[in-house]
């Protein structure tokens, strides 16, 4: 599905990710970890392509995109869900979800039936604007959004972080879901591993920017967790 | 009274198209375009030139001076501001330059004067037009004459003000713009193709001010340096209104104008000024984001 080579990635002249390679199989999840600031945000931002510059190989479906500006990887198939959910508070429901479609390539500007059914609560107050919902419906709208373009790859950064404990059990469901049901590939960045061990199926724990270890997610010992995560 | 308001209607009117651009340019793309009342001023041009070379009249020079300082707009922003998004001052300085190079080309007559060769129309003098005979009558509204040429100035701003309005939030286009003005990343990431918008959002500001320049060329002199004012009025408005909103533009276009028509009126053109400018200066004091503007991110 998508495949990094020797991947260097730099914010101005700062160089955030060193030589990241790695395999991501189709339809599968792959769990992002590692502790604050060892470049798992950068990693997906690279993917997406917001960074200033990268070096290396970066395949989608066997189609190089390394030099692909962000709209024309959006369009490919690739959708970004960021930290902090980045989700525009003066505009509507509406607006927020249907800023996705512009990824899709057969120009339809219409919410697709999957959001309806995944969430009710957005599609019956679509003219209220997504500033004055909380934050775990903020989250779901930003799902939303990344959903509105029928993505093939979708890219998660801590999808649960700061959200209120009984909506973080549903964005989990929903991600397991969107996985087995729609059958969308996902890359998710997580803090937690007890959800990463239930969800993936395989991991790259990174650190300093480099990845350090990459396997199927049966070999993420507590000795990897400990070495690797602990503060 | 009721005449001192028309005035002042039709000279925020004006201010209003030079002032739309640049809020749709500042507001939505951090670009500070000096070379926009350069727009005014090709566009005043394009009905001088019309008239002597394609005899074309007045209300078709509309059109054509949308068009042609719109793909002059468009081409400034390949050019120049592409290459500078994010660096505010820079473009400010890239974009003055412009202006200048702009305001020489027509006084200079693209260089040809240099070579003895002059076309009629450009050059460093004062340039005239001639508005359509029934438009420098006056009609009868409640009682009240009004000026035929200023009534339409008003309505021409009025339903293009309208279509601006439509565009940018009725339609695609509009929607990408709005996002790319809160948050051009996330933008980018979810499809839209920021440059593209860009490029057409500033070509469609700067057709908006050559509109603005065939209307000023109907009852002020038409000479290469009459951009550079009104660039400083529509940034005022701007300012006033509050960066990124379009109905803060439009009141506050209706306010400048106002105060500055009733003040003329009962005093003088310079003294209305001054008065227009300490009034910009407190607001900006007391509300320094404008009258109104969208909560920033």
């Amino acid at each position: 599905m998508l495949t990094l080579r020797e991947v260097n990635s730099f914010y101005g002249r700062s160089h955030a990710l060193h030589g990241v390679t790695m395999d991501i199989a189709d339809r599968s999840i792959t769990a992002i970890l590692g502790r604050n600031g060892v470049g798992k945000t950068t990693l997906l931002k690279s993917i997406i392509g917001l960074m200033d510059r990268v070096a290396g190989r970066i395949m989608l479906q066997g189609k190089d995109i390394t030099i692909l500006p962000a709209f024309r990887r959006a369009r490919l198939g690739i959708a970004y869900v960021p930290q902090g959910r980045d989700i525009i508070p003066d505009f509507s429901i509406r607006e927020n979800i249907l800023m996705g479609a512009f990824a899709r390539t057969d120009g339809k500007r219409a919410i697709p039936d999957l959001i309806a059914q995944l969430f009710p609560y957005l599609t019956q107050n679509l003219d209220r604007p997504g500033g004055v919902l909380s934050g775990g419906q903020q989250q779901q709208l930003a799902i939303a959004r990344a959903l509105a373009a029928e993505p093939k790859l979708l890219l998660l950064d801590e999808p649960t972080e700061g959200i209120q404990p009984n909506i973080v059990e549903e964005i989990q469901t929903l991600i397991l879901r969107l996985n087995q049901e729609v059958g969308i590939t996902i890359i998710l960045v997580e803090q937690n591993v007890a959800f990463a061990r239930r969800a993936a199926g395989a991991f790259v724990m990174m650190e300093k920017g480099r990845v350090v270890v990459a396997e199927k997610i049966a070999g993420l010992t507590d000795d990897i967790v400990h070495r690797h995560m602990a503060v | 009274m009721f005449d001192v308001i028309f005035i002042g209607l039709s000279l925020g009117s004006i201010l209003l198209l030079v002032a739309l651009g640049l809020a749709i340019t500042y507001g939505a793309m951090g670009v500070i375009n000096m070379a926009h009342g350069e727009m005014v001023m090709v566009g005043a041009y394009t009905t001088v030139m019309g008239g002597l070379w394609l005899h074309i009249g007045f209300l078709a020079s509309l059109p054509l001076a949308f068009v042609i300082t719109g793909l002059l707009g468009w081409a400034i922003e390949r050019i120049v501001v592409r290459r500078l998004y994010g660096r505010l001052l820079d473009t400010l300085l890239a974009t003055w330059g412009v202006a200048i190079l702009l305001q020489q080309a027509v006084r200079l007559e693209f260089g040809l004067s240099f070579f003895g060769i002059h076309i009629r129309g450009l050059g460093p003098g004062l340039q005239n037009v001639k508005v359509p005979a029934w438009m420098t009558g006056v009609v009868s509204i409640g009682g009240d004459q009004v000026n035929i040429y200023r009534l339409f100035i008003i309505l021409v701003t009025a339903a293009l003000t309208f279509v601006t309005w439509l565009l940018m939030f009725r339609s695609d286009i509009g929607i990408q713009v709005r996002a790319i003005t809160r948050n051009p990343r996330m933008a980018a990431a979810c499809g839209i193709d920021v440059q593209r918008i860009n490029a057409l959002t500033f070509a469609y500001g700067s057709g908006l001010a050559g509109v603005a320049g065939v209307m000023m060329s109907g009852f002020k002199t038409v000479f290469p340096d009459m951009g550079s004012a009104m660039v400083v009025d529509g940034f005022m408005v701007v300012v006033v209104g509050g960066v990124g909103s379009l109905l803060g533009s439009v009141l506050s276009a209706g306010l400048l104008g106002q105060v500055n028509g009733g003040v003329a009126a009962v005093t003088n053109d310079i003294l209305a000024r001054a008065v227009v400018f300490g009034l910009v200066i407190l607001i900006i004091i007391i509300k320094p984001t404008g009258l109104f503007s969208f909560k920033g991110r």
